[in-house]
């Protein structure tokens, strides 16, 4: 039981992980290709204009290179991947608490009290998520019946919207998840921000992070 | 799951009443109000539209209240509200609910959160104190002044301000106290400096207001140009003014070699700023993908050009980004059904009409507008005031024939004040982190900076032409 959710755990963080990373490198390679195209034109009539061959050569070679890859679809796949990390993030951030709220009523209870209000609101956030999920599955459900596709991929709809039960399933059992561990330690996951953007201490076991050598070692000289 | 124990700790320390009925009351208001809710549906009560607009609030509100997170308040109040009140398709809900983040502009805030990312590691910062210093470090308060250019320069290609007070202020604060300044001192500057960030050029404020609103996006990050380098000259001003009064230190005076030097090493940063800027006004592409560039660009430069950034925390960085969009976008999803509602229930439209009964001009307007935001910002951070109420109070400001943008912008502006100060201003837990200092102390210490702030903050609300004049010289406003 333990080593699945380990596994849980990881797999969350390198589905999201990844999708952010490849999110970027496309779109980046996107837009590289876009100008690159439009470049091999200029060089090509550059090359012709001029008289130099190799020139309008290359230009030509480059150009029908480029233009045989077809990366129009780009944009929907980053939509969908962002999409994707999106749910599975949220789910991952219930378990780090960056899922942020407004604490003036809160704050100022005493810890017992407190620790009821806050078990309230885990309770409605594993609520809502479930229900989600469920719409979320009725939803996935009638879109598999039908032959509906993505505009650029064509891929089915319901594929890519699995993501929606999945997520807020998954999200629903972190707060559940939560919500045990709080009521069992009266702790709840902190995220600090003072570590964060970037390489935040989520496991301080990991000496030498750059964060405090800039902080450290670094000095307007 | 609270702001403030989020970021790192207690904020006042007030004696604790002892009854267990005010837990009672924060859990039993909203299922009081949801079993209102369900009561209507079956016919028991009636409610008229009035009431029932004011409901939709005190749900929200009340389930707020509780401190659970705000993006899970906003989706029960949508839940309840459509299976309960409204004869809506729960397919077009759903579809809503599910499909409400899929655009392309949404898209620009994880891109833009990994460069901010990327940046704070980088050894850009440095680079950029270094350069910053060299040119007007030899004033009386020389390594204060250069941590505000600083900060401008930072915020011209980061659009967060918590990642601008990191960045900066980590390699900055430990500095100023060698050189003799008091810590506070330090701290209190870069805390509200740092609030530069969601201020000029690009910014995640910005572009959820752009969303909410659907403004310009392009037009919006060069709005924001000439305000913050107004705010910056401004906190310039009062901090030259406090470190003469207090005899703190200035710099040696750098050559123009050393200077050139300086430039030279922070140029690969400071590049970005052209990137961003010349892509998307020279239409070479969108916001979204200047931000998809600039990601991969400062991931290239931290890794491999000032090599501040090692290979094995890459998978750090991309996670806690993924860890901070994702939250973002969790509540613009749901924030995007719960304006829809709004929409749905007439209720912009309603304010709208109220506020221009009440005859208050654009002067009176924005006044309120102004005061109602920076009570907001004593509760929420900046994305989720936003996406809140930009809808309920975009169309009055319309009405009035206030520039979206200068409206955009005054927001923004607004937004900075609430991040510094207690109880949920980031900017201050961050900087007090990393100085290491108690929040109450740094909330004093920011006083003469928060002031300038507000003073600032007036300006822009009242002297529009200094967020338009530059976008209309760009050609970017409706009105050219």
């Amino acid at each position: 039981m333990k080593i699945i959710l380990r596994i849980l755990d990881r797999l969350e963080e390198v589905i999201i992980a990844t999708l952010i990373a490849a999110a970027t490198m496309l779109i980046f390679v996107a837009v590289v290709h876009r100008y690159s195209t439009t470049i091999s034109v200029d060089v090509l009539k550059w090359g012709k204009a001029h008289n130099v061959e190799w020139v309008t050569l290359a230009g030509t070679a480059a150009f029908n290179f480029l233009r045989h890859i077809d990366l129009t679809w780009a944009q929907e796949l980053c939509i969908y991947m962002f999409v994707w990390m999106a749910k599975f993030g949220a789910a991952y951030g219930v378990r780090t608490g960056i899922h942020v709220g407004v604490d003036v009523a809160t704050q100022n209870l005493a810890p017992e009290n407190q620790k009821r209000v806050v078990l309230f609101g885990l309770a409605c956030g594993a609520f809502f998520t479930f229900v989600i999920g469920s719409l979320g599955t009725q939803f996935v459900y009638h879109m598999a019946h039908t032959d509906q596709t993505s505009p650029d991929l064509e891929w089915p709809a319901w594929l890519i919207y699995l993501a929606i039960p999945f997520g807020s399933y998954l999200m629903s059992f972190r707060f559940i998840q939560v919500m045990v561990s709080f009521s069992r330690t009266g702790e709840l996951p902190h995220h600090d921000h003072g570590h964060v953007e970037g390489i935040a201490d989520d496991t301080p076991t990991v000496p030498g992070i750059v964060g405090h050598d800039v902080a450290v070692a670094g000095a307007a000289r | 799951m609270s702001t403030a124990a989020a970021a790192g700790g207690p904020v006042f320390q007030k004696p604790k009443p002892a009854s267990a009925l005010s837990a009672y009351i924060l859990i039993g208001i909203p299922l009081l109000l949801f079993a209102l809710c369900i009561s209507a549906k079956f016919g028991l009560v009636t409610i008229p539209a009035g009431p029932r607009a004011i409901l939709l609030f005190t749900l929200l509100v009340s389930l707020m209240l509780t401190g659970m997170p705000i993006s899970i308040s906003l989706g029960l109040t949508v839940l309840t509200f459509f299976f309960t009140m409204t004869s809506e398709d729960p397919q077009v809900v759903a579809l809503k609910l599910f499909t409400g983040i899929e655009k392309w502009e949404i898209m620009a805030i994880p891109f833009f959160i990994l460069a901010g990312n990327f940046l704070t590691h980088g050894g850009v910062a440095r680079l950029m104190i270094d350069f910053a210093a060299s040119m007007i470090g030899h004033l009386t308060g020389g390594l204060a002044l250069a941590g505000i250019v600083a900060c401008a320069m930072f915020a011209l290609v980061c659009g967060s301000s918590v990642a601008t007070v990191v960045a900066i202020g980590g390699v900055i604060l430990p500095e100023m106290v060698r050189r003799g300044y008091p810590m506070h001192f330090g701290a209190g500057i870069i805390t509200v400096a740092g609030s530069l960030g969601i201020l000029m050029l690009p910014s995640i404020p910005k572009v959820i207001y752009a969303i909410s609103t659907n403004t310009s996006i392009g037009a919006l990050f060069v709005a924001g140009l000439l305000p913050g380098i107004l705010l910056s000259a401004m906190l310039c001003g009062v901090t030259w003014y406090l470190a003469k009064k207090r005899g703190y230190p200035k710099m040696d005076k750098a050559t123009w070699g050393e200077r050139w030097t300086a430039f030279r090493k922070s140029f690969w940063g400071l590049m970005l700023v052209v990137i961003i800027v010349g892509g998307i006004y020279s239409g070479l592409f969108t916001a979204t993908e200047a931000a998809a560039v600039s990601a991969v660009y400062a991931g290239f430069v931290s890794l491999f050009v000032y090599k501040a950034l090692k290979f094995k925390d890459v998978p750090r960085v991309l996670l806690s980004s993924a860890n901070m969009s994702a939250m973002l976008l969790y509540i613009i999803t749901n924030a995007v059904v719960f304006s829809f509602i709004l929409a749905n229930e007439n209720i912009p439209h309603a304010i709208a009409d109220w506020i221009m009964d009440m005859n208050l001009g654009w002067i009176g307007f924005l006044f309120v507008v102004n005061i109602l935001l920076l009570l907001a910002g004593n509760f929420m951070e900046p994305s989720s005031i936003i996406l809140i109420m930009a809808p309920i109070l975009f169309p009055a400001s319309q009405r009035l024939h206030i520039d979206p943008v200068h409206f955009g912008i005054m927001i923004d502006a607004n937004m900075e004040v609430g991040l510094c100060h207690p109880p949920v201003g980031l900017n201050l837990y961050v900087a007090a982190g990393i100085a290491k200092m108690g929040i109450t102390e740094l909330t004093k210490a920011v006083v003469p900076w928060l002031i300038t702030l507000l003073v600032f903050l007036v300006i822009i609300t009242y002297v529009p032409e200094i967020t338009l004049w530059l976008p209309r010289k760009l050609g970017m406003l409706y009105g050219g």
